[in-house]
């Protein structure tokens, strides 16, 4: 299926497309101490690509990144479990107060350094759940089928 | 705890419930939103008749409960999850039947069938 | 050493069923080394067993639970060990023999050998949860060798009868022994029975134990599956159904007999169970043209016998049992194995087509004479000095005594009858009936060597009948371990005695049945019940299907919106009733918390009820998107700019995401077909849901008695978490694995959502890379 394009609406997609990118990632930065947090954040960047899908169709979607959704599943909840899983390393409980403690000492970073890569992955899961509904509901439906399926 | 948003939990439940006992899945799908809806709002409420924001520092009267913010959260995120699989299965089902509705199991009704029948045949 | 043997039979079961097809009837040679190992042992601790010292093995299996893996080996044991070993080593030696050119032979010789291996664990365990292990092994191990033949309805059938039969009396004294054990506070047996638990559940525990053990040893009224597992192989008939598995319940019974016997409704039940499956199965022997049949009933009518002895729980009467419990496994298996090598023989083991037996048969017929006179009590055979013990022990009682004294002299009456009834039917069947075809005779004796384990048997029965000393010392040793007070010296001759004259009235009344067979089987056939056993059993197979499928169909109505339908009303029905009665009503709450919750909650109330009468789907779904953004609303008012953020964010894309699903669907919802669930019953259990949020949601906010815990999150936040959105901070760190398991569900969704989508298409090329640059350049912007 091809859609009529709008030169009007693609451009202003473009236009709140790079926007909507740099508000996502204010959100995933600024979460820990204002309003925002890697859910938001997510949620903003996964707005952001479905309106680029909803101007420009799936192709555009799809080479945009040039990532497959599952690999950014897959990273979001590695960096969720890794952090988590870290601290068990350094002898505290996962996702432990004292291990953001220790965390601290070694790398001699600004605080709240592994909280933030937590909310990273769940951005990055967020944005991955909704490329896949795209990938799949809407990239997917409009190939033809091969098993003898009978398109309805 | 007041009575309007008590309410309002209760008829979003109840609306929800009834979209939930439809035989076409976009409905049951649109009614387990509004049974989200309607949990969120009792969540929120188990917290109390809200306040300033919960951020550390400032001032100016209490501030609200962030524990059920936070579960409403988690919720409201997953909530849009399932739906979003649900409507994978109702395209699914589309793909399959050419319709959303969810159709009795066949075998369930020939079962129940010859029990009222009597002798149940040995199913090969 | 206990533990090795059970090993061995395990082992060599498995590999002998392993190697089936290659071992043939080695595998009995194969498998026959674990009984003959068992034996051997036995006889090696023998001395010292008699004398007291028994030996017991632990193992912890899950000591937490009292769960140890105990073995123990008491004279008692030693007895049962001398009948599943001893006894089990010559039917192996006879199967070799029997199952020459069998394409069964392998399966069965491993079957054999685990089942032989499972008796052992019975008798041996003295852990109430290992003995109920062992004892469902039997009742599989016997399933698959009822079952043998399994191209067979017959055999498949009677495989089913016996195992759901035995099977569910094992529930019912596994049930039993749970009780128990909770009472005694032990699960071991030896301790159990040393110091017994009384009242409370005691009784009833007995009963569910009884229930097992009825069903194993084939009691009335559940004894129609041992006539029925006749369809095996004789081999395995002679080794499960007279010496070793069902005895498994008299076992039992005579264990739990010297402390259980004055509880309650121990001695009513299992002496009134046992006289009647003595008379019963003594009645039946006397009918069946079948061989096999005859002794299948005549061995349900031991068993009663048996079960009698045990139950009365006294010294004298203990005694005795062991000495019968040793003679009967000695005869019946040396019956059921001449009936083998006749059918073998002749191919039948039909009284109305059996040929006359020639020359070749004299061993044969005089191990079938002394084995059946056996059975018959005549002296001087092994089971004539058994019963003259049973006799002696109930002689001397009162009037209960006297009566059931009466009832086992008129069954061993009966014992008399269908023993020459088994005897006629080798020598002289024509006594019996008269076919209308002459028959033929049959002077070719049978196979060599295939009678050697019968003639060893038969010779034992003479010899323990001659020599009542070779055994009298076992039997006491047995009877001692059971019952500190029990002994038995066993003799031949007692002399001239109520005893003696008891037997010769047996003898007597037992002759006069048979002579008079004539008139007896024509009256039994007018009397017998029309329904048989089997006819019971089937009908109640019959009964559970069909009520399973009424279960099913009343349940499992296939209909999704009933399925849902019956949970929700459930779950809110069921804490509405609860709350009916008690106090749990705080109070009516304030009207409104503040003003700006009046246009949120006006949006939600009207968006919901448009979405919920909507007729299109694009509009119901876009109006379920207004419900949401009056949520966002609503966040805002009550000081969560998070939350709103994150509504406001997820209605947009379910919008999206709705609009790629709605747009293949058809734009207005069609009528539904066939509405099991009707609007006014949908509309009640939406009612009952939205009163029972309402009622729930007041009630319980009035219940709260703690401070709520978000204070301390508050408080906390920015020193531990280093954040001072406390919402974030508990997301990302106090309640971060809950988090994480969130993530986790969303992955889950993505892979669902991909999966259903994908479904019948091809995998996708990966992605081409371009920068953003380019694809600008491409789009023209």
């Amino acid at each position: 299926m091809r859609y009529r394009r709008s030169v009007i609406f693609d451009a202003t997609v473009t236009l709140v497309f790079d926007g909507a990118l740099v508000l996502s990632a204010y959100l995933l930065f600024a979460g820990h101490n204002q309003p925002g947090g890697g859910f938001v954040g997510g949620l903003v960047a996964a707005g952001a690509i479905a309106l680029h899908y909803v101007a420009g169709g799936g192709d555009q979607v799809r080479s945009l990144l040039g990532v497959q959704p599952w690999t950014l599943l897959s990273i979001g909840l590695a960096l969720a479990v890794g952090t988590a899983v870290v601290p068990v390393l350094f002898g505290a409980n996962p996702l432990d107060q004292e291990a953001y403690q220790v965390e601290l000492l070694v790398l001699g970073k600004a605080k709240a350094t592994t909280a933030l890569v937590f909310d990273a992955g769940v951005y990055l899961v967020v944005v991955g759940l909704m490329l896949m509904i795209l990938e799949g509901l809407g990239l997917a439906s409009d190939e033809p089928l091969d098993d003898g399926e009978v398109e309805r | 705890m007041n009575l309007l948003l008590v309410v309002t939990a209760a008829f979003l439940c109840a609306c929800g419930t009834y979209l939930v006992l439809s035989r076409h899945l976009s409905r049951v799908i649109i009614g387990i939103g509004l049974l989200g809806h309607g949990v969120n709002v009792l969540l929120v409420l188990s917290g109390g008749d809200g306040g300033r924001p919960a951020f550390v520092g400032g001032d100016g009267g209490p501030v609200a409960d962030p524990l059920p913010q936070a579960l409403v959260l988690t919720a409201i995120v997953i909530t849009f999850g399932v739906i979003a699989f649900l409507l994978a299965l109702a395209y699914r089902s589309w793909r399959v039947t050419g319709n959303d509705e969810v159709e009795d199991d066949v075998e369930d009704r020939r079962i129940a069938r010859e029990a009222h029948q009597g002798e149940p045949e040995a199913s090969t | 050493m206990l533990f090795g043997l059970i090993a061995l039979h395990a082992a060599a079961g498995l590999v002998v069923l392993v190697g089936a097809r290659r071992l043939g009837r080695w595998g009995f040679v194969v498998g026959g080394t674990a009984p003959l190992a068992a034996a051997l042992v036995a006889l090696a601790s023998a001395g010292a067993v008699l004398d007291g010292r028994s030996t017991t093995q632990r193992a912890g299996w899950v000591p937490q639970l009292g769960l140890t893996l105990d073995l123990r080996l008491d004279a008692f044991a030693l007895l049962m060990v001398a009948l599943v070993s001893g006894i089990g080593t010559l039917v192996f030696a006879y199967a070799w023999h029997y199952f020459a050119g069998s394409a069964y032979a392998g399966r069965a010789a491993g079957l054999l050998t685990l089942f032989a291996g499972s008796m052992l664990g019975v008798v041996l365990a003295d852990n109430l949860l290992v003995l109920y292990g062992f004892w469902e092994l039997t009742s599989i191990t016997s399933y698959l060798l009822i079952g043998l033949h399994d191209d067979d309805r017959d055999a498949r059938d009677g495989a089913l009868h016996a195992l759901l039969v035995t099977g569910l009396g094992g529930l019912a004294m596994l049930g039993g022994f749970v009780l128990l054990g909770h009472a005694a506070g032990t699960l071991q047996l030896s301790a159990l029975l040393a110091d017994p638990p009384s009242g409370g559940v005691v009784p009833v525990a007995l009963v569910l134990v009884l229930l097992g053990a009825f069903t194993k040893s084939a009691q009335y009224p559940f004894h129609s599956w041992l006539p029925r597992a006749m369809v095996a192989p004789t081999p395995i008939s002679a080794y499960l159904h007279s010496a070793a598995m069902v005895k498994a319940g008299v076992y039992l019974v005579a264990r739990f007999a010297p402390a259980f016997a004055d509880v309650g409704p121990w001695r009513p039940l299992v002496v009134g169970v046992g006289l009647v499956t003595m008379v019963a199965g003594g009645l039946r022997a006397l009918r069946p043209f079948d061989l096999k049949q005859l002794l299948a009933f005549g061995t349900i009518s031991q068993l009663g016998f048996l079960v009698v002895l045990f139950g009365l729980g006294r010294p004298e009467a203990t005694a005795a049992a062991c000495a019968l419990l040793l003679a009967h496994a000695l005869f019946k298996a040396a019956l059921f194995m001449v009936v083998g090598i006749v059918d073998h023989a002749a191919h039948t083991r039909d009284l109305r087509r059996l040929p006359l037996l020639g020359a070749g048969w004299r061993a044969t017929r005089a191990v079938a004479l002394v084995s059946a006179a056996s059975m018959a009590a005549i002296p001087p055979l092994a089971g004539f000095v058994a019963k003259e013990k049973a006799y002696a022990a109930l002689v001397h009682g009162d009037a209960t005594d006297r009566a059931i004294l009466a009832v086992l002299v008129v069954g061993s009456m009966l014992t008399v009858a269908y023993s020459a009834r088994f005897a006629a039917a080798l020598w002289r069947p024509d006594l019996l009936v008269v076919p209308s075809e002459p028959r033929t005779t049959l002077d070719a004796g049978p196979r060599h060597g295939i009678l050697a384990p019968a003639l060893v048997l038969a010779s034992a029965t003479a010899l323990l009948g001659l020599w009542p000393a070779t055994w009298s010392r076992l039997v006491d040793g047995a009877a001692n371990s059971l019952d500190p007070a029990a002994h038995a010296h066993l003799e031949l001759w007692h002399g001239f005695n109520a005893t003696l004259a008891l037997s010769a009235i047996t003898l007597a009344g037992g002759a006069l049945i048979f002579a008079l067979r004539r008139p007896v089987s024509a009256l039994q056939a007018r009397l017998a019940p029309r329904r048989s056993g089997v006819d019971a059993y089937d009908a109640s197979v019959r009964g559970v299907l069909r009520g399973a499928g009424w279960v099913t169909s009343v349940v499992q109505s296939g209909s999704l919106p009933v399925y849902a339908g019956i949970i929700l009303a459930t779950a809110a029905l069921a804490p509405l009733l609860a709350m009916v009665s008690g106090a749990w009503w705080p109070g009516w709450p304030d009207a409104i918390g503040r003003a700006g919750q009046i246009p949120a909650a006006g949006m939600l109330v009207a968006g919901a009820t448009a979405a919920t009468v909507a007729t299109r789907r694009f509009a119901a779904a876009l109006l379920l998107g207004v419900v949401g953004y009056g949520m966002a609303l609503l966040f805002v008012v009550q000081g969560a700019p998070d939350l709103a953020l994150t509504q406001f964010a997820v209605e947009t894309l379910s919008v999206v995401v709705f609009l790629l699903v709605l747009r293949r669907l058809p734009d207005r919802f069609e009528r539904e077909s066939q509405p099991l669930l009707g609007r006014a019953a949908r509309l009640a259990v939406s009612a009952l849901v939205g009163v029972w949020v309402a009622v729930g949601a007041i009630a319980f906010s009035g219940a709260r008695t703690a401070a709520p815990v978000s204070e301390e999150m508050v408080a906390r936040s920015l020193p531990e978490g280093y954040g001072e959105n406390v919402v974030n901070v508990i997301l990302v760190d106090i309640r971060g694995l809950d988090t994480m398991g969130e993530i986790t569900v969303l992955v889950a969704a993505g892979i669902g959502i991909a999966a259903l989508a994908r479904a019948g298409r091809p995998p996708r090329p990966r992605p081409e890379r371009r920068s953003i640059r380019e694809h600008r350049e491409e789009v023209g912007a």
